[in-house]
């Protein structure tokens, strides 16, 4: 005997609110007007087919379900009935059925049409055309079927109606008209897709001769049908990149054209001029439809597409500003007004869910398009920025300096992509140093030339011949060198240096520009309003990236800049607030992870551009020691923190003894409260400060108080804010005896392996993994290692939980202070509860189980009972 | 022994400052142990016969038993007033400017001794020095192994010293600890 069969119950629908009610707020209103395309379907759906869906019967019992099923089966009947009274039914074969949502089979039919009703008909037979074309496409055997449909019922019209002909032609006629209409559109396609492709085949077999109908593909793509013509934006864009040649195509002058030329010159003049004049016509096209949301994706790819293949030709500038203007596209309104409607519908929870539903979906793909395009410009970008061969470098400035452009126009509020794709920028290293040699070379030459003229005098009577033939030599070599230099595409050494000074200009220019804005806005809002914490992350979105550059091309910097990077930096990471009133309000402005990368990019500039001079930069060890507290396992990211470790305090040469204590003190306190990723990291960065600074090791001392190392300082400050002055000496790393217990077993073994640093006078260095290393390994292992660590747990659990009594009293005899014991005591208490508890549940929930199937038996018992008689009386019945 | 008065107590602040930066405040509201009392006092800035002492407040109470001719010192003595009462530190000043120094510099070991003769410090035999240093700052002076070894008057900001020639001088200089022979009869 099974459960009884519930009735899973929709969910309940929201107070009934009007639909004047609602209020739709003008920028919504506005987005679907704008965006008319996307917003067709709402206007089409079936509203009453979804009511119906949703207005279930919910809260009715069960025998009352019945009749309701009953009752609705029916109506159904009779109103097929009354369909069927009215309509005939056609052949199945000849007109399929339809099924719809709520499962029912719609044969077609045609309505009975009494005589006088001719005109009537034939307005709901355009009707019915109107609805069709409506519809997004119609296949080929729906159409067939319909045609089919069509002629039968002009057929029976024919037989029905025998007597007022006349009457009956001109309806008729119209419903052909009709028809054949539908028919030469759908043959018009047909035959624009075959027109396309015979077109694109014939170009792409022998461009040259058939270079002109270029111009009936445009045609074809400018074409009202959107479908036709995103195919003809395609197919030239296929076209476009086959037939491109490899150089830039320049038209000849006036004076050039007045020469008279060869055939084969002529013909390739104007199969040169007509190619570009098509190809700017299609680039206007493709830059005019671009604004169109219906065709952004289309034109989107086909402009990267050309960007991506072809960058050396002509009109690249318009190409690239179409693609860098994409890079920053407007996604982030559309999410904010998604997150709106979102909010809009939570609040109101009216009945125009439906209506609702349908805006947010609408948002959504428009959002998706808008991160598909943005994808689409990225890569092409990078792919612009790493394959600088093709295009000799040039549209790697261009690009470079339309994005510092953008950035500027907009006050750095992009998306960061927009910064990111500057990562894939390369310069060579090796350019100072290439010309450095040449100018040591020509100094040599010029040296050994001097020698070699004060030498010549005495062997020149010799030589004469010799050295004619020498300078003749010399001179054809110079000669086939510079034509060698015209003739290659190798660019010119100088020329590209130039051009990567250039990049690299504008991009240290972005870069400084969005520190500034950054800080220009921080230190607005703290003055003006510290209150508000709103969006704090969100307000500098490009901030981080940019960091990550400055880090990655920080050996590119010029020396005379560094103090003023440095000075924004150190304001930066002090969280935008100038760090003599470092109140916690104005902390607020920039993330955690954020003033990490300021102190991270700080010592990477440092570290690579002063290889004599050893500065210690102790502001931002200060913030490193402050933001180590403030860091959030989950909402700061790890690997900045770990990165910060690694460079700031592994590879950093010296630190101070005083320093080096409190950092190994708070990161041990730190590697505490925090997962065992970040726990790692900090413990192999404290183990790598111990290792180098052997007075330190004087924590490791169950020792308090330091003694002589310990300083001005004799008791150890936690909250201290400068490292200098915590008085970490003074105090023991107890912490490790606690995470030696640690339940990850290589955080246990680490932790406990440090205090044998001391005895053991392990002089060598071993090789440890670093920081980053460390976290990366066990961010990964997480997922792996939960299950395992569960099933221990478990398991400890349930021995405590059984022995923790024994335990308890084992304790309470051994020699410990009075204050463990008692902690022992209320623990064992504790779990004995906890145990209790869940036993109890257990018994219970054990009792409501048999219970219900004695419950249960019973009931079907008495049914049986019920039911035997009523058996017998049948078969006697039947008998 | 008396308080100092406002003009001296500026002078003092003033020159403290300059080493200690913000780290001022630790010298003042540091809490002195000296003393049977249970409740720690504070440190407080006394001068006797034109010397600055920094006593803690249970030694002043004792000292006050003393006669003024009697006195010789108390406490540390961190500085004097000259005679055209402007104010200058003395090495013993050291422990307590290093403790709560804002720029420092460390010195490579060849180029201890130098300093240690009185001589300043050059670009030459700089370890390490502090990130912004601006010039006319308190730097205080160290041995690579984090020994406090004297201070000194910032010549260069650390982004010069950059493009400094080695015989360039970093921090001039105000005292060191070899004073402590070369000049015994004089603190």
């Amino acid at each position: 005997m099974g459960k009884k069969p519930k009735v899973i119950l929709p969910p309940d629908l929201p107070p009934e609110i009007l639909e004047e009610e609602v209020e739709v707020s003008d920028e919504d209103l506005q987005f679907v007007n704008e965006n008319r395309d996307y917003a067709g379907f709402v206007s089409r759906l079936d509203t009453q087919s979804i009511t119906k869906h949703v207005t279930r019967v919910a809260d009715v019992k069960e025998d009352a379900l019945e009749a309701i099923y009953e009752k609705r089966l029916r109506k159904k009947s009779a109103t097929l009935k009354e369909n069927e009274e009215s309509k005939v039914q056609l052949d199945p074969v000849d007109a399929l059925p339809v099924k719809t949502l709520d499962g029912k089979v719609y044969y077609r039919t045609l309505a009975k049409t009494s005589k006088g009703k001719d005109e009537n008909e034939a307005g709901e037979d355009e009707k019915d055309g109107g609805a069709d074309k409506g519809l997004v496409k119609l296949t080929k055997t729906e159409k067939r079927a319909k045609l089919k449909k069509s002629r039968k019922e002009a057929k029976k019209l024919g037989k029905e109606v025998a007597e007022p002909e006349e009457a009956e032609q001109a309806p008729q006629a119209a419903v052909l008209a009709e028809v054949k209409e539908d028919l030469t559109a759908e043959e018009a396609f047909e035959n624009k897709k075959c027109k396309l492709a015979e077109l694109g085949i014939a170009l792409l077999s022998d461009p040259e001769s058939n270079i002109k109908s270029l111009k009936e593909i445009l045609q074809i793509a400018k074409d009202d049908n959107p479908s036709i013509s995103k195919l003809g934006l395609l197919s030239l864009l296929a076209v476009f990149k086959d037939i491109i040649p490899g150089y830039r195509i320049r038209l000849p002058t006036e004076k050039e054209l007045e020469m008279k030329v060869s055939k084969e010159v002529k013909k390739m003049r104007f199969y040169e001029s007509t190619l570009l004049s098509n190809y700017k016509a299609y680039l206007q096209k493709l830059i005019a439809s671009e604004k169109k949301p219906l065709f952004q994706h289309v034109v989107v790819r086909c402009i990267c597409n050309l960007l991506d293949s072809v960058p050396h030709f002509n009109c690249r500038e318009s190409l690239l500003e179409v693609v860098v203007r994409n890079l920053g596209s407007r996604d982030d309104v559309v999410r904010f007004r998604l997150f709106m409607l979102f909010a809009l519908m939570l609040s109101n929870s009216t009945k125009n869910y439906v209506y609702f539903l349908n805006l947010a979906f609408i948002y959504f793909q428009l959002n998706c398009l808008f991160l598909v395009c943005r994808k689409l410009c990225c890569s092409t970008i990078r792919s612009l920025f790493t394959n600088e061969g093709k295009h000799g470098g040039e549209a790697t400035v261009e690009a470079v300096r339309l994005i510092a452009g953008h950035v500027k126009a907009s006050h750095c509020q992009l998306h960061p992509d927009f910064i990111e794709v500057l990562m894939s920028l390369s310069f060579d290293e090796d350019l100072r140093k290439a010309e450095a040699s040449e100018r040591d070379n020509k100094n040599k030459s010029k040296k050994y030339k001097k020698r070699k003229n004060s030498e010549d005098p005495s062997q020149q009577q010799g030589n004469e011949r010799k050295k004619s033939k020498k300078e003749l030599m010399s001179k054809t070599r110079e000669e086939v060198a510079a034509d060698y230099k015209s003739v290659s595409f190798a660019p010119d050494v100088a020329e590209k240096r130039r051009m990567q000074s250039e990049t690299l200009s504008a991009v240290f220019e972005t870069y400084f520009r969005i520190l500034k804005q950054t800080m220009m806005s921080t230190a607005a809002s703290s003055e003006a309003i510290a209150s508000s914490n709103t969006s704090a992350s969100a307000a500098h979105p490009l901030l981080s990236p940019c960091l990550n550059g400055l880090g990655k091309f920080s050996h590119l910097i010029d020396l005379d800049y560094i103090g003023d990077l440095m000075n924004y930096l150190k304001k930066l990471a002090a969280g935008g607030s100038s760090y003599d009133s470092s109140s916690p309000k104005c902390l607020q402005h920039l993330t955690v992870s954020e003033r990490l990368r300021c102190c991270i990019v700080a010592f990477k500039v440092m570290r690579n551009n002063l290889d004599a001079l050893n500065v210690d930069l102790q502001d931002f060890f200060v913030q490193l020691y402050n933001l180590i507290i403030e860091y959030r396992p989950g909402r700061d990211q790890g690997e900045v923190l770990a990165e910060a470790l690694k460079i700031m305090l592994c590879e950093d040469r010296q630190h101070d003894m005083q320093k080096a204590a409190a950092f190994v003190k708070r990161l041990a306190t730190f590697s505490l409260s925090v997962g065992s990723a970040e726990s790692m990291a900090a413990l192999v960065t404290s183990k790598n400060l111990l290792q180098r600074n052997v007075k330190c090791r004087n924590l490791l001392e169950n020792d308090a108080g330091g003694g002589s190392v310990a300083g001005s300082i004799a008791k150890y400050q936690p909250y201290a804010s400068d490292p200098n002055l915590s008085g970490a000496l003074a105090s023991v790393l107890w912490e490790l005896n606690l995470l030696s217990k640690h339940y990850h077993p290589s955080i246990s073994t680490l932790a406990s392996s440090i205090p044998g640093m001391n005895t053991a006078n392990n002089q060598v260095y071993h090789a440890i993994l670093s920081p980053q290393q460390a976290f990366t390994d066990l961010s990964l292992e997480r997922e792996s290692f939960n299950p395992k660590s569960d099933i221990r747990k478990l398991n400890s659990k349930r021995k405590r939980g059984s022995e923790s009594s024994t335990l308890a009293g084992i304790e309470s005899t051994s020699d410990t202070s009075i204050n463990e014991n008692e902690v022992s005591k209320k623990l064992a208490k504790h779990f004995m509860v906890l145990r209790d508890i869940k036993e109890n549940e257990r018994l219970r929930g054990e009792l409501d189980r048999t219970s219900l199937t004695l419950q249960l038996y019973e009931e079907y018992k008495k049914q049986k009972k019920a039911a035997e008689p009523k058996a017998k009386r049948k078969r006697a019945k039947i008998v | 022994m008396r308080p100092l008065d406002e003009a001296e107590t500026t002078a003092v602040f003033e020159k403290l400052f300059k080493f200690t930066g913000n780290n001022l405040k630790n010298v003042v509201e540091n809490p002195s142990h000296e003393g049977p009392d249970p409740n720690p006092g504070r440190y407080c800035f006394r001068l006797h016969k034109n010397k600055i002492y920094y006593v803690s407040e249970s030694l002043v109470k004792r000292a006050t038993n003393v006669a003024r001719d009697n006195l010789v010192s108390l406490g540390i003595c961190i500085g004097k007033f000259t005679h055209t009462s402007k104010f200058h530190l003395t090495i013993q000043a050291l422990s307590l400017v290093a403790a709560n120094a804002r720029h420092k510099v460390w010195l490579k070991p060849t180029s201890e001794m130098s300093f240690l003769y009185g001589n300043h410090v050059l670009k030459g035999g700089l370890g390490r020095i502090t990130d912004s240093i601006v010039p006319g700052d308190g730097v205080v002076v160290f041995s690579m192994s984090d020994v406090p070894l004297g201070f000194g008057v910032a010549a260069k900001s650390t982004q010069d010293c950059r493009k400094l020639d080695p015989n360039g001088i970093v921090v001039l200089h105000q005292a060191d600890i070899g004073e402590y022979l070369r000049m015994e009869d004089e603190l």
